[in-house]
């Protein structure tokens, strides 16, 4: 069982990492954005190797579901999505590389340093009433409406503020909007074309001198 | 399935199997069988709406293969297996070749947790709910691969006409299951079904109710609103007329599926009508008690349960034949309804749907989420939460007083946003009209 875990976490491991890679590697945008796919699949399965079952469907609900799709929609209203002929190095790539290593490296040492290593999982069936960790979806609920709810109000309201940018970039007048017209309302206009010029021809005539009736409409 | 894995290797032929390799074997054995189901609704449910648009539509339908044409489906399948596999020469061929796979893939898994009977869930989630909807979104990436793949304006536009009309219909979808899921209290398949027990009432909010297994969500005004919305958003999910524009014939041939023939073609038919169940499964699951009725808690108690170990087995076999009819049923049912209105209402506007969906679903299982917090406040909670007052009207009475107080704010919400709406589409189609020919509205 345990052999069997370690297999499937390696096999995980390698999935992420050489997609990861692939993201980076390959020339078509859109290739790149279908790897960092497979990338986050493969991030929801280690949730689920974890037991954090919450997590893992989180995960794929807004990254593969949400995220990537918008990731797709942006990519494709960009020009030149093969990138044939464009270098993928540059010349300074050392430089790129040596600031992603220090970072990492910052991210990375203090919790090597700090972890305590070979814990004994708990075994056997969790009490009820005994908190599950942080992989339950009651547990999350109870942290973001009562220790996080400020962080989470200001989570909120900042998307609220993007959202309603998003509206005003986007908002077109309704006078400026350009519409192609269906059958029924060329009709429709066509009548009231035919209306008004009516009325524009029997009020000229109406109000024409020496005619006895004023207008009385 | 686990016990009988165990019992067969353990006890009859006593190989001393580990715990997980019975756990491997039952689930791949339970795979398997899900893996055969899936198909096999597809090939019913096609001959299924082929005869049933036929009638609606004064035909007679497919009547030539096999008796009454039942084996039409099968010489489809011939059909598609022997076709040229056609790739365009611009196309991106492995993305081509992965994008069938990518929208199928998700389907099958959806069938984890759908409980067909009492004990019969393959997978029981805690968060079987979530996990349903996470995987179904993950076909919407499938499509735009296909879309995009096959290097074809027509598929684009499909795509991209699909997956805007998924991820602006799954809105409204989850905002109504979010009523139920805080009247559940818990985001489990089979937490939510067992809650539906009861006549009328559900046994969950007032105890004491006679268990005829009819103590359904439709029954509550709360369920009932949410179950419209929900349905509604299935159609446009399971991209079902009125709302078939990914890939409506008369305009872009047919969507993102232009591009593709023969088996991948019948990939993408495959994924979509297995989808189709699937919502109508998942419709009756949450709204109509999945495989509660009469008689399946009976017989149930009376089989190999954990609360009763020494029953007979037999019974558990019968609670799951008529737990499996009743679900069964209930799906076909929401299937033939589907079908019914693909036979009434022609297909909507681009703008109509998005206006459809933003502006009058969402508002309205907004709603429905306060009516929820009505009722679960009402029926659920005592005076630590603050509803002490509410506590001399018993239970019936506090069922009472939440079923008329949402009924009430339902309705209201239902009037005002339909009049709302009716007003802004009236309003938008003159000026618009006075905006484009200068005339005045």
């Amino acid at each position: 069982m345990e052999l069997l875990i370690q297999i499937i976490f390696f096999l995980l491991a390698a999935l992420i990492l050489g997609a990861g890679v692939m993201v980076v590697a390959v020339r078509n945008i859109i290739h790149s954005a279908l790897w960092l796919i497979g990338s986050f699949f493969g991030v929801g399965a280690l949730y689920l190797l974890l037991e954090a079952e919450f997590l893992a469907v989180v995960q794929v609900l807004v990254y593969v579901g949400a995220v990537s799709i918008l990731i797709l929609f942006a990519i494709m209203l960009t020009r030149d999505v093969s990138g044939q002929g464009e270098r993928l190095l540059f010349q300074r790539w050392w430089l790129a590389l040596l600031v992603a290593i220090t970072l990492f490296a910052a991210v990375i040492t203090p919790t090597l340093l700090a972890q305590s290593w070979n814990v004994v999982p708990p075994t056997g069936p969790i009490e009820p009433g005994q908190p599950t960790g942080i992989a339950g979806a009651l547990e999350l609920g109870r942290g973001f409406v009562h220790e996080f709810l400020l962080h989470f109000e200001i989570a909120g309201v900042l998307l609220l503020v993007a959202l309603i940018g998003a509206i005003v970039i986007a908002f077109e007048e309704r006078n400026r909007r350009r519409k192609v017209l269906t059958l029924a309302e060329e009709h429709e206009l066509r009548k009231r074309r035919e209306q008004t010029s009516d009325a524009n021809a029997s009020e000229s005539a109406l109000s024409a001198p020496g005619h006895p009736i004023s207008q009385s409409e | 399935m686990y016990d009988v894995v165990d019992y067969v290797l353990n006890t009859t032929f006593n190989l001393g199997a580990a715990g997980w390799v019975v756990s491997l074997i039952s689930y791949l054995m339970i795979a398997t069988v899900l893996f055969l189901v899936a198909p096999l609704q597809m090939l019913f449910l096609t001959y299924y709406e082929r005869r049933l648009i036929a009638r609606m539509q004064d035909r007679v339908g497919p009547n030539r293969v096999g008796p009454e044409g039942m084996f039409q489906p099968v010489a489809d399948a011939v059909k598609m297996f022997t076709k040229e596999d056609i790739i365009p020469a611009a196309a991106d061929k492995w993305v081509h070749l992965l994008a069938p796979l990518v929208v199928v893939a998700p389907t099958m898994f959806m069938f984890a947790v759908l409980p067909w009977g009492p004990g019969m869930t393959p997978i029981d989630m805690h968060i079987g709910l979530l996990f349903f909807f996470a995987v179904s979104s993950i076909s919407a990436v499938g499509l735009m691969m296909a879309g995009w793949a096959s290097y074809n304006k027509f598929s684009l536009l499909g795509a991209m006409r699909a997956v805007a009309q998924m991820v602006s219909y799954e809105i409204p979808a989850m905002l109504s299951l979010l009523a139920i899921v805080m009247i559940t209290g818990s985001l489990s398949i089979v937490d939510i079904v067992q809650w539906q027990g009861g006549l009328f009432i559900s046994s969950s909010d007032v105890a004491g109710v006679p268990n005829w297994g009819l103590g359904w969500f439709v029954f509550n005004p709360v369920g009932f609103l949410a179950f419209a919305a929900f349905f509604i958003a299935a159609l446009a999910e399971g991209e079902r007329t009125p709302f078939d524009i990914p890939e409506a014939d008369s305009e872009i041939v047919a969507g993102y599926m232009t591009e593709y023939s023969g088996m991948k073609f019948g990939l993408f038919f495959l994924a979509q009508y297995v989808l189709n169940f699937l919502l109508c499964a998942i419709t009756a699951v949450i709204f109509f008690g999945a495989w509660q009725g009469p008689g399946v808690n009976e017989l149930y108690a009376l089989g190999i349960t954990p609360d009763n170990p020494d029953g007979n087995g037999w019974f558990n076999v019968l609670a799951g034949v008529l737990g499996a009819f009743y679900f069964l049923f209930k799906t076909y049912a929401f299937f033939f309804v589907m079908v019914w209105i693909r036979g009434a209402f022609p297909r909507l506007r681009v703008d109509q749907l998005m206006d459809f969906g933003w502006k009058y679903l969402i508002p309205l299982t907004l709603v429905n989420v306060f009516s929820a917090a009505i009722w679960v406040g009402f029926n659920n909670w005592g005076a630590n939460e603050g509803f002490g007052f509410a506590e001399p009207l018993g239970d019936l009475g506090r069922w009472a007083v939440a079923f008329v107080l949402t009924l009430a704010i339902n309705i209201a919400a239902y009037i005002v946003m339909t009049r709302i709406y009716g007003e802004t589409r009236r309003v938008t189609f003159d000026e618009q009209l006075a905006d484009t020919a200068g005339l005045p509205s």
